[in-house]
């Protein structure tokens, strides 16, 4: 699953963001460099949600800081707004910024525990200078109550007196302050309960709505994304596995990681027996991937091909395209 | 934190070292006898003997109270203008390094290390005998450009160690999700130093420096015994450093300073603890 390749691109004339063959490297040493996102490419259209899924490590938060540019990224390019942000300079950058926020795992760490909440949901309007200061504080009124905050107990105290599922919404608040195009949510539920997730998931749902947005929503966590997602990108090792939509995902993972993934999540319900794959072994380790397809060494269906050629993206119809060399039927 | 809620040693602390600073500030509007005057009827006077000197004198018939309270003045300036300026350079470069990282932090912490690699009395000494020593012995050195030469080594002493501890701090803190989210959101890194860093960073430098007033005093101290300091200026380390002879026959000489500087290092120790513990239940918290 190595994927790389770009036919699951669409050229059409709404497209947000175009990431191609993105490659993001850390130096561990003068010599050795780890690449956590290796020749990823996809596209988004105005409107979308994309949801990467992957497990720990597989570069799912460092392709999303990438995009952003709030990482130095290797090779590739990532177009947005008509201009590739890998290759202007950072005054340029900085100004494309209010388009494109970013939401956290930590929704507690993301809050400055040394301002108010309204302090904290002004700041990227006082950045950018947006409005009177009386304005201002209209603005940030109404972002609270959107969020289901409310302004007149709750604008005043510190981010720290609130609970997790709060702060979450509080930096809701504040990234769509600023009106953005784009909004990339990097795990923003899996650090809360589960009775708050779904809150959480909804509210962004609402917000998404409202405000036109484009998402990127990287979770860790299938059944989390399954309600939210337009088009699902399953990472393994800094590599596409799979692109589908979510129905043709769930119904018919064509890549066999994705189906041992779709097959880990929970069922609420006892009386269904369910065949999990259980995977054999660890991920190896990014700072010396395996030849070929960099899921082969534990992958129940590979074969001498897959460890010397690696597996492009192909369309599998339906609107999944896998990167595999035997998919699943 | 309010005061009533401070245990009794912070209490106690904070009621010393406010009479430290009314020593500092009116000391020398107190009717009090020349701390140099000669007695040369009150010599040795001890502890309590005398109503003209309540906390004796040593065996030059100086007067230890007027000492101990206009020697407040040179001793207290001196440690917190080093500490001052040291802890405001020290942390300003740790600060820039750490967030910045790269090779800047490389060179910086390295520069920090080899500082910290010199005990601070041989650094002291050093920079006295090169800066504050007049090549015809004949000639006396002002006693202000020993002061400005002991300023000066202090604060040398004084940058890495608050450097790294505003180092450490803003490694930490720069990790924090709100400083990527401050990023994200189009702010310029000088803002995000000043909005989201210093603050956050601040605490753990002034709980230090309070630990670095008490050392600072010591280390003034030891310039002072090995002849280096104020030596015949009125500073509580030249005090210890005149009478060092006398202990047999004058111990409370001795004593007197001695306990007035432990007292000062202690209370400053102490309120640095106090902060820092505030800090970490503030971390707790989070």
């Amino acid at each position: 699953m190595a994927g790389s390749g770009k036919v699951h691109m669409r050229n059409t004339g709404n497209t947000v963001l175009s990431v191609e063959d993105l490659v993001v490297e850390f130096a561990l040493s003068k010599k050795i460099a780890v690449q956590a996102v290796s020749g990823i490419s996809f596209d988004l259209i105005q409107g979308e949600t994309l949801s990467i899924v992957g497990e720990s490590g597989c570069g799912k938060s460092t392709l999303g800081k990438a995009i952003l540019s709030l990482l130095p990224v290797t090779s590739g390019s990532v177009m947005f707004a008509g201009s590739d942000m890998t290759k202007i300079d950072k005054e340029a950058v900085r100004n494309l910024r209010p388009q494109m926020q970013m939401i956290f795992q930590d929704p507690i760490s993301s809050l400055d525990p040394r301002y108010t909440v309204r302090q904290l949901v002004s700041e990227p309007l006082e950045i950018w200078s947006r409005g009177s200061a009386e304005e201002q504080s209209v603005k940030v009124d109404e972002l609270l109550n959107s969020v289901g905050i409310d302004p007149a107990i709750a604008g005043d105290r510190k981010a720290y007196e609130f609970s997790g599922g709060q702060c979450q919404r509080i930096s809701i608040a504040r990234s769509l302050a600023l009106e953005p195009k784009l909004l990339i949510c990097d795990e923003p539920v899996s650090a809360l309960d589960v009775s708050i997730q779904a809150q959480i998931l909804n509210l962004l749902q609402d917000m998404k709505e409202r405000y036109g947005l484009t998402m990127v929503f990287i979770s860790h966590d299938l059944s989390v994304v399954k309600a939210v997602s337009t088009r699902i990108l399953v990472m393994y090792l800094g590599k596409v596995c799979e692109i589908a939509t979510p129905d043709s995902l769930y119904d018919s993972p064509k890549h066999h990681y994705t189906y041992a993934l779709v097959s880990s999540v929970p069922i609420p319900d006892p009386s269904k027996k369910v065949s999990r794959v259980i995977l054999e072994g660890e991920p190896p380790s990014p700072v010396d991937p395996p030849s070929g397809c960099r899921f082969r060494t534990r992958c129940p269906a590979a074969t001498e091909l897959c460890a010397t050629e690696e597996p492009q993206l192909r369309d599998m119809g339906g609107g999944n395209y896998v990167a595999c060399h035997h998919p699943r039927d | 934190m309010k005061f009533k809620q401070l245990g009794i040693f912070s209490k106690a602390s904070v009621i010393w070292l406010c009479l430290v600073i009314f020593m500092v500030v009116f000391g020398q509007w107190i009717p009090l006898p020349q701390p140099t005057n000669f007695d040369i009827d009150a010599m040795g006077v001890g502890l309590f003997d005398s109503l003209k000197h309540p906390l004796g004198t040593d065996s030059n018939g100086y007067d230890l109270l007027s000492n101990v309270i206009l020697g407040a003045r040179p001793s207290m300036l001196i440690s917190l203008i080093s500490v001052g300026i040291g802890g405001l350079i020290g942390s300003t470069l740790g600060i820039i390094s750490a967030y910045k990282r790269g090779k800047l932090d490389y060179v910086v912490n390295t520069l920090f290390n080899i500082v910290l690699s010199v005990p601070a009395l041989v650094l002291g000494l050093a920079l006295v005998a090169v800066l504050a020593t007049n090549p015809d012995p004949n000639i006396e050195v002002p006693t202000s450009r020993r002061v400005v030469v002991i300023i000066l080594s202090l604060t040398i002493v004084i940058i890495p160690v608050l450097g790294r501890i505003a180092r450490g701090a803003t490694l930490s803190w720069s990790n924090r999700e709100f400083v990527v989210a401050a990023r994200s959101m189009g702010m310029k890194d000088s803002q995000i130093i000043m909005k989201h860093i210093v603050p956050n960073v601040l605490p753990a430098i002034y709980a230090v420096a309070f630990l670095a007033i008490g050392v600072v005093i010591v280390v003034e101290g030891s310039l002072s015994l090995l002849g280096v300091g104020i030596v015949d200026g009125v500073s509580w380390g030249s005090m210890i450093a005149r009478v060092r002879g006398d202990l047999e026959y004058a111990p409370h000489s001795m004593i007197v300073p001695v306990v007035v500087l432990a007292l000062t290092v202690i209370a400053c120790n102490q309120l640095g603890d106090v902060l820092r513990s505030q800090l970490d239940s503030r971390e707790g918290r989070l």
